[in-house]
């Protein structure tokens, strides 16, 4: 009895040790953004999809790869466009001859992760497509249902939606993401570094994988021991009664978006090596949780992020 | 070194502070000594200059400095801190004097509640409808003031309100909600607080609004100067008829001694009652006069009085007179029949007193009447002759008649023959006296304005008037007014018409008739508000079935129902903090808070928003001397509060306890 228990506990902990690995090599690979990874795995051990969106050239699709590179996972990489098809995401059946029947061909949604980049690029009915995969772990086609791997992650990126040829993702289908999280120009000297040493492309082919998405599931449920209190439930509960509170956001959070934050919070309390969540960690997720699920009512000049770290220091933690 | 932080004011609410305090204390600069107002004007330009070029507070050793030579000079003003006046130029001076001071928001809060204190003050002065613009104008703009501040205190976690595009007038709305949700409490105060029928302590030193009105005296120019003044007298609601212009003398003092230059009332007239009264049914005009504070102790009634007020005796001459003088608006029903017979017989000792003059004086009015008297025998025809000479000669009805010296009536009769209606009278009665005929002045408010909306006929002071009554044997006292026989237009139309000049700069008539029309809202504010007494609130009382509550049971009452209402809510208070209460029974956020306060002690500034990881990590960082302390503390407080293993509270009891940071820097 007891050695077994203590077998798991070896195993559990070189999953761990492979899992802080997998985030150091990441931040090798995209310098200077050590909270971005922590939250990006954060999303992952949640078995939650992740949204990165920021302009061109600033890192997304290179986090997006070094994650799946260091997972391990088999993972198919969606280049959206406005003329992609539905098909060209899920798959066709196509009438084989010689056997007098239709054969489905599987497309690139079946993977344990799938990279879905530029996705606001494609047009509606495509992004719904991936979206509607996401919500279901299952695709319909023609009658048949697929199941999906497991685990499904969608990794997303996506511009700015002020730029010129994008089809916004609309708010019930942007729900579908756990965190989204924006990246940003980097430091001055990060840059400096990103200039001289050698191209990141290469960096991520020279990088294997640390973990599999086997371990993402088992990591998945070492998080769920995480403790959370009532002292801290308070101040979810303050929190999300404040998003409510129409002079912040047009519609607050629902208790669903309530429940992804505390996963993902017990996720991040599980990276911070800590067996229980405190009102730090809830900080720290809030905004990558919350600020694409709200926006800012009409007539307020005033950013979303803004909103959200004004509204973080008007609640006090109980 | 003061460090800026968020608890300094912003620059709007500072500044509606001190229009706030200025709006307020403009009116009590009026009465202020001169030396005082320059006193106050300096701090609150300092605080403005400060505030523009970001000036810091004034070393704490200025403003004592600045706040005993203030207080000396005040002292030295009034002789004294004794009364209303030094009082509250006290507290003017002092509130200006804050204003050096008033850096934080707790500073300018306590700025601006005292600025509604002080607008209260102004009552004790006055309280007259006017004061109703301006409690409105500093009701505003201490609203707006408060209304910034507290906006800016509720948003201070966060530094800074959220702009949603507020402006002064969304501020004013607001505030302006808070207030009429008050107003049901603050009118069931007016309504049902104690009101004494008279004041706790002693009488005031100086009566509310009082003007000088009619005095106990009658020299040339004291009518005249009264002419100059448009502030109401008092103002009369007739039941049925009111009588017209040319009947309407209000009856006041009465005079019967004259020294050659002043007219006095006479011992006899101001201590012998009246020995017949006119009787109520058959009274004519029934009315209701509202009486403006004089001071004086006459209260006005048409001739012939056939009603004593409470607390008023009635003279042998049908004065009026109030035992206490009148010092505050006064009102009561009157009733009068002008067909009253006066005295049909005279008694030998009035009959003297009203025969006799000054000797030595006017040897040439006298040396006319003997003439007219050796002419006639009639005193009818006397009376006659008198009026006709002044009708026929060249008199004048004049603002500005030229001063007389010793000899008045002679002056005024053969070489100013300018005058007004002082003059008339006393020339007209000391010419009756002269030729036998008893004759005395009567001092009172000749006309009025009848207001078509009020139904209510305005007397000012401006109506006063004086006229002569004469003896005649078996008709009695009768009234004869010499100032009709040469100005009729006074009697018909009022003083104001008769004259050829303008009295003053501003003596325009439409400016007289839209403060005539203004008027109902001072009849209105008096009835309504000022005249809600000990009196009102009793009937009201009555109306309800309280009628016992005079007002010792009233005082009782009340105190009953504040130490109830005091007592429940003491006992409720851990109800409505139970939630709170829970809270802070957990012993380790207890110790978190002690920890806090030390941290705050040592100079640290915690928000109510910090997460505990973050606090400890920003404390550690400001105080680093404490940094591994405090890392400890926060590890065991989240492991305390948040996981599942909570032993540790009393590692964490001792920590708390033993942490020192202030002494250790």
């Amino acid at each position: 009895m007891t050695e077994i228990s203590l077998q798991k506990s070896t195993v559990a902990d070189d999953r761990k040790v492979r899992l802080k690995q997998a985030v150091d090599t990441v931040n090798q690979i995209l310098l200077g953004k050590e909270q971005q990874v922590k939250l990006a795995f954060s999303c992952l051990l949640a078995r939650g999809h992740l949204l990165i969106e920021d302009l061109p050239g600033v890192g997304k699709t290179t986090l997006a790869h070094a994650l799946a590179t260091v997972i391990g996972a088999h993972y198919q990489r969606i280049q959206f466009t406005s003329d992609l098809l539905p098909a060209d995401i899920l798959g066709v059946s196509i009438y084989r001859r010689d056997q007098e029947k239709f054969e489905f061909h599987p497309g690139p949604i079946f993977a344990e992760l799938v990279l879905a980049d530029e996705v606001n690029r494609a047009t509606p009915k495509s992004q719904s497509a991936l979206l509607e995969a996401m919500a279901e772990g299952q695709v319909t086609i023609e009658g048949d249902t697929h199941i999906l791997p497991k685990p499904f992650i969608v990794i997303a990126t996506q511009n700015p939606l002020d730029l010129v040829g994008t089809f916004p993702l609309p708010d019930s289908q942007l729900d579908r993401f756990l965190l989204s999280i924006t990246l940003g120009f980097p430091a001055p000297e990060v840059e400096r570094e990103l200039l001289t040493a050698i191209d990141r492309a290469i960096v991520l082919k020279d990088t294997s994988a640390l973990i599999s998405p086997v371990d993402v599931l088992e990591l998945n449920k070492d998080c769920q021991e995480i403790h959370i209190s009532e002292a801290l439930l308070d101040y979810v509960q303050a929190l999300l009664a404040e998003t409510r509170n129409n002079r912040w956001f047009q519609t607050g959070l629902s208790p669903r978006a309530g429940i992804a934050l505390l996963q993902c919070c017990k996720a991040y309390a599980f990276l911070n090596d800590r067996d229980f969540v405190v009102p730090d960690d809830i900080k720290a997720i809030f905004p990558a949780l919350a600020r694409h699920r709200i926006t800012v009512p009409h007539g307020m000049e005033i950013a979303v992020e803004e909103q959200i770290s004004g509204l973080l220091n008007q609640v006090a933690i109980p | 070194m003061k460090t800026l932080s968020t608890r300094d004011l912003k620059r709007n609410a500072i500044l509606w502070v001190i229009i706030a305090l200025s709006v307020t204390t403009i009116p009590h600069f009026i009465d202020m000594p001169a030396i005082l107002i320059p006193i106050t004007l300096v701090p609150i330009a300092w605080r403005l200059l400060a505030e523009f070029r970001n000036w810091k507070p004034m070393p704490l050793i200025f403003r004592v400095f600045a706040t005993v030579v203030a207080v000396s000079v005040l002292v030295v003003t009034y002789g004294g801190l004794m009364g209303r006046r030094a009082a509250v130029s006290l507290l003017v001076m002092m509130l200006a004097l804050k204003l050096l001071e008033t850096f934080s928001i707790r500073d300018a809060r306590i700025v601006a509640s005292l600025c509604l204190f002080l607008c209260a003050t102004q009552f004790l002065f006055s309280q007259r409808f006017a004061m109703v613009f301006y409690i409105v104008a500093c009701l505003l703009s201490t609203l707006i003031a408060l209304m910034y501040l507290h906006r800016q205190e509720a948003y201070l976690p966060i530094h800074e309100a959220p702009d949603t595009g507020r402006s002064m007038f969304t501020e004013l709305g607001f505030g302006l909600r808070l207030l009429l949700l008050a107003f049901p409490i603050g009118l069931t105060m007016f309504l049902l607080f104690p009101r004494w029928s008279s004041p706790l302590w002693g009488v005031p030193e100086a009566a509310l609004d009082a003007r000088s009105g009619l005095s106990n005296s009658m020299t040339p120019g004291s009518i005249q100067n009264l002419f100059m003044d448009d502030s109401p007298a008092f103002r009369a609601t007739f039941q049925g008829s009111v009588p017209n212009n040319v009947f309407m003398y209000w009856r006041g003092p009465v005079f019967w001694d004259f020294d050659g230059q002043t007219w006095q009332s006479s011992y006899l007239s101001r201590n012998l009652p009246a020995e017949t009264k006119p009787s109520l049914a058959d009274a004519q005009f029934r009315y209701e006069i509202q009486m403006e504070p004089t001071e004086q102790h006459w209260i006005f009634a048409l001739d012939y009085p056939a009603m004593v007020p409470k607390g008023t005796r009635l003279t042998m001459d049908y004065q009026l007179v109030s035992r206490r003088s009148i010092t505050q608006l006064r009102i009561y029903p009157m009733a009068s029949d002008p067909a009253f017979q006066d005295s049909p017989e005279l008694k030998n000792t009035l009959l003297r007193a009203a025969l006799e003059t000054p000797v030595g004086y006017n040897p040439r009015t006298a040396q006319m009447m003997s003439e007219w008297r050796a002419e006639t025998s009639s005193d009818a025809e006397i009376i006659r002759r008198a009026l006709a000479y002044f009708n026929q000669e060249e008199f004048h009805y004049t603002l500005n008649p030229p001063l007389l010296s010793r000899h008045t009536v002679d002056e005024f009769l053969f070489e100013t023959r300018r005058g007004f209606c002082e003059h008339y009278a006393s020339a007209f009665t000391i010419m009756m006296r002269m030729a036998g005929i008893p004759a005395r002045v009567v001092t009172g408010y000749q006309g009025g304005w009848y207001s078509g909306i009020g139904s209510y006929v305005l007397v000012r002071q401006s109506d006063a008037h004086a006229w002569s009554e004469v003896w005649i044997k078996g008709t009695g006292w009768t009234r004869i007014d010499p100032t009709a026989a040469v100005a009729p237009d006074r009697v018909e139309q009022g003083a104001m018409n008769s004259l050829a000049e303008r009295r003053h700069l501003l003596d325009f008539e439409w400016l007289m008739s839209a403060r005539n029309t203004l008027d109902l809202l001072q009849r209105g504010w008096n009835n309504w508000v000022i005249a809600f007494g000990a009196d009102a609130q009793s009937r009201l009382f009555t109306i309800f079935g309280w009628g016992i509550f005079d007002s010792a049971r009233l005082i009782i009452a009340m105190m009953s129902i504040i130490m109830v209402a005091g007592t429940a809510i003491f006992l409720l208070l851990p109800f409505f903090f139970r939630f709170r209460a829970a809270r802070e029974q957990d012993a380790v956020l207890k110790l978190w808070q002690k920890f806090i306060r030390k941290l705050e002690k040592a100079g640290f500034t915690a928000k109510p928003s910090m997460g505990p990881i973050e606090l400890g990590t920003l404390a550690g960082a400001q105080l680093e001397f404490a940094a591994n302390r405090i890392e400890q503390i926060t590890e065991l407080y989240i492991r305390c509060r948040y996981s599942k293993n909570t032993d540790g509270r009393e590692k964490l009891t001792e920590l708390v306890r033993d942490f020192k940071p202030q002494t250790a820097a």
